[in-house]
């Protein structure tokens, strides 16, 4: 093969090589923009990921649904249809196996487990990593586990999702309604 | 090292021992080889320095910078994955030296991995490691032929392994199987073939008979799901397919550091038959086997054991008079041993006891017929090793295991001996 040839070839690998990470950029610029947010009660924790650094994993609150069928498998794709609660959480509509007719905004989450004979079906939300930079991570997971663990009304943990059309990108991770980061900032200043 | 190969030519012109003209043909010859050398060692480096660059990079992404925007952050996902794309790019079109090649093949393949992890950081992607090393690999994998590049190929190897890996032993939740962990090693098959054509006896070329060797036998356990005992015979077929495919003329006149699909597929028989003589191993394959065809593990199974016996057709069909080797039958054996095997343990046991005993046998025959001590003593250890492990799980007196031991001690001592004997009794 000609150099000329092998480098064109080169181009349209590189060009694929920038638009994958583009392509990334875009939907989630166009779940951020465009989507409804939507706020997820949370409950708490600081891994890390050899390439991408510190994060902290969230639990929610949101994690289990009546369903009529028995049958999940573990790992299947669940769609989980939201509403809005009194205060204005996030709370689950219904739950199916396919995408429903229906206009309501929905997330596609995996299923963890049900019990045969129950009709509730756990799953796992898919934003369940929020980035930290890596000095701030265990401080801020400790910030959030302090928050937490008061069971009181006053203390409210919650993400906040962008979700469009069934993809989800997180925002923020918020505390009595402030960002984490502020808490952060709060600590440092102390 | 030159200056005294030098003096030494100098030497024998003058005793009139070699020509002139062999004389010069000497210089010239070892001159074109040094000129060749420092480029290896430059590509050497270069590939080196591009690794650690480029993994330098991706470490100082993942630090995850807050204080900048998002548009900041954007930019510098992809400022490396640029600038690895210019050098490549340059590379190509200028015909840079291999070295070149090398070293920017490298770079733009951690500049990739660099990129969409700090995407992933921005937008809080979550996706667990399995599905980013996979969009890495997917993106990385043409530069293997774009820029002819060994190092960029090892690279894909190692990652899929380790995609494999993650993907594979995740135990419980979410354990699945890889599949397109073959299809990524597929898809570096041609590349290693051409080296192969072309320089089968560098070094670079038996770094790779190595890689796909050690690839394959980590890998092999992520295929198996739920009917584990069939793993045994999964990884029976796999050393079968490796055995054979050494004994392969590509393979068979290589230096045997260099084979490495005869010393695995050898060593790994060995160990696995070692794990099998145990007899309460037998009784789980009897209680949870199951050798259904429509089962993942059975159908592997089935597809080495076609692999490994076509290896073996096709080895014995360039080699008419070779000697009867059993190693190279050692699969088919332990295939019959496991039908046996799921319906009756102990037969199965005895029988892969004896299997053991007569390796090493013919271990120590072949040593000994070809006056090599390495594969006499291999023979001896495998005999030793079984014996010792049947220490553990039978009820023998002290007095007759302590007569076995100091037998085998014997034999080291007596088979070693007269093969020196022999082999001096040759030489003079």
């Amino acid at each position: 093969m000609k150099t000329i040839h092998i480098f064109i070839l080169f181009v349209v690998v590189a060009v694929i090589q920038l638009f994958v990470p583009a392509k990334m950029i875009l939907d989630r610029e166009d779940v951020l923009k465009t989507g409804i947010t939507y706020k997820f009660k949370t409950r708490p924790v600081d891994p890390n990921d050899p390439f991408r650094g510190k994060y902290i994993t969230l639990n929610y609150e949101m994690d289990s649904a009546e369903t009529n069928d028995s049958i999940w498998k573990r790992g299947e794709t669940i769609f989980v249809y939201l509403k809005n609660d009194s205060l204005g959480y996030a709370k689950v509509h219904s739950v199916s196996k396919e995408e429903k007719d229906i206009d309501r905004d929905y997330v596609e989450a995996k299923v963890r487990w049900n019990y045969g004979n129950s009709n509730t079906v756990n799953f796992e939300l898919p934003f369940d990593r929020f980035y930290m930079e890596e000095t701030k991570a265990k401080p801020a997971e400790d910030i959030y586990r302090k928050y937490n663990r008061r069971r009181d009304t006053l203390n409210q943990t919650y993400a906040l999702v962008a979700i469009k059309n069934g993809k989800a990108v997180l925002k923020d991770v918020y505390i009595n309604d402030k960002p984490i980061a502020y808490y952060l900032e709060k600590g440092n200043n102390q | 090292m030159k200056s005294k190969l030098l003096s030494d030519i100098s030497e024998l012109l003058e005793n009139n021992i070699i020509s002139q003209e062999v004389a010069s043909n000497i210089t010239t010859y070892y001159k074109s080889k040094e000129d060749d050398q420092p480029n290896r060692l430059f590509t050497v480096f270069g590939v080196l320095g591009a690794t650690l660059v480029g993994l330098g990079i991706i470490l100082i992404l993942a630090h995850n910078w807050d204080n900048f925007s998002r548009i900041i952050k954007t930019f510098f996902a992809f400022l490396p994955l640029v600038i690895g794309q210019i050098i490549s790019g340059f590379t190509i079109l200028k015909k840079k030296s291999q070295a070149w090649k090398e070293s920017s093949g490298t770079f733009l393949f951690f500049a990739i991995g660099a990129s969409i992890a700090l995407i992933s950081q921005i937008y809080n992607i979550p996706g667990d490691l399995g599905s980013y090393l996979f969009t890495w690999i997917v993106l990385a994998l043409p530069l293997i032929y774009l820029l002819n590049s060994k190092a960029v190929s090892i690279l894909i190897i190692v990652f899929a392994s380790y995609y494999a890996c993650e993907l594979g032993y995740n135990f419980g939740y979410k354990d699945s199987t890889p599949w397109m962990y073959l299809v990524f090693i597929l898809a570096t098959l041609p590349f290693y073939l051409k080296l192969l054509k072309k320089s089968p006896l560098a070094n670079s070329t038996s770094i790779f008979n190595w890689l796909y060797v050690l690839s394959f036998t980590i890998v092999l356990g992520t295929f198996i799901n739920s009917n584990w005992p069939v793993g045994f015979l999964m990884y029976a077929m796999l050393f079968g397919v490796f055995y054979n495919l050494g004994k392969v003329p590509i393979y068979k006149n290589q230096q045997l550091r260099r084979n490495s699909f005869t010393i695995i597929g050898s060593l790994g028989s060995v160990v696995l038959l070692t794990i099998l003589s145990f007899n309460i191993i037998w009784e789980e394959v009897v209680k949870r086997a199951s050798i259904a065809m429509n089962t993942q593990e059975m159908l592997i199974a089935t597809v080495l054991l076609i692999l490994a016996f076509a290896v073996l057709l096709y080895s014995k069909k360039n080699e008419k008079n070779e000697r009867f080797n059993l190693f190279q039958y050692v699969f088919l054996i332990v295939a019959i041993i496991f039908f046996i095997g799921v319906a009756n343990a102990i037969a199965a046991t005895v029988l892969t006891n004896i299997l053991i005993l007569v390796l090493g046998l013919s271990a120590i025959k072949i040593g000994a017929d070809t006056f090599r001590f390495s594969v006499l003593n291999y023979g001896l250890l495998i005999i030793t090793a079984v014996i010792v492990c049947r220490f553990f799980d039978t009820d023998m007196s002290f007095v007759f295991r302590g007569i076995l031991f100091v037998a085998v001690g014997f034999g080291f001592f007596l088979t070693n001996y007269i093969m020196l004997k022999k082999k001096k009794e040759l030489n003079r």
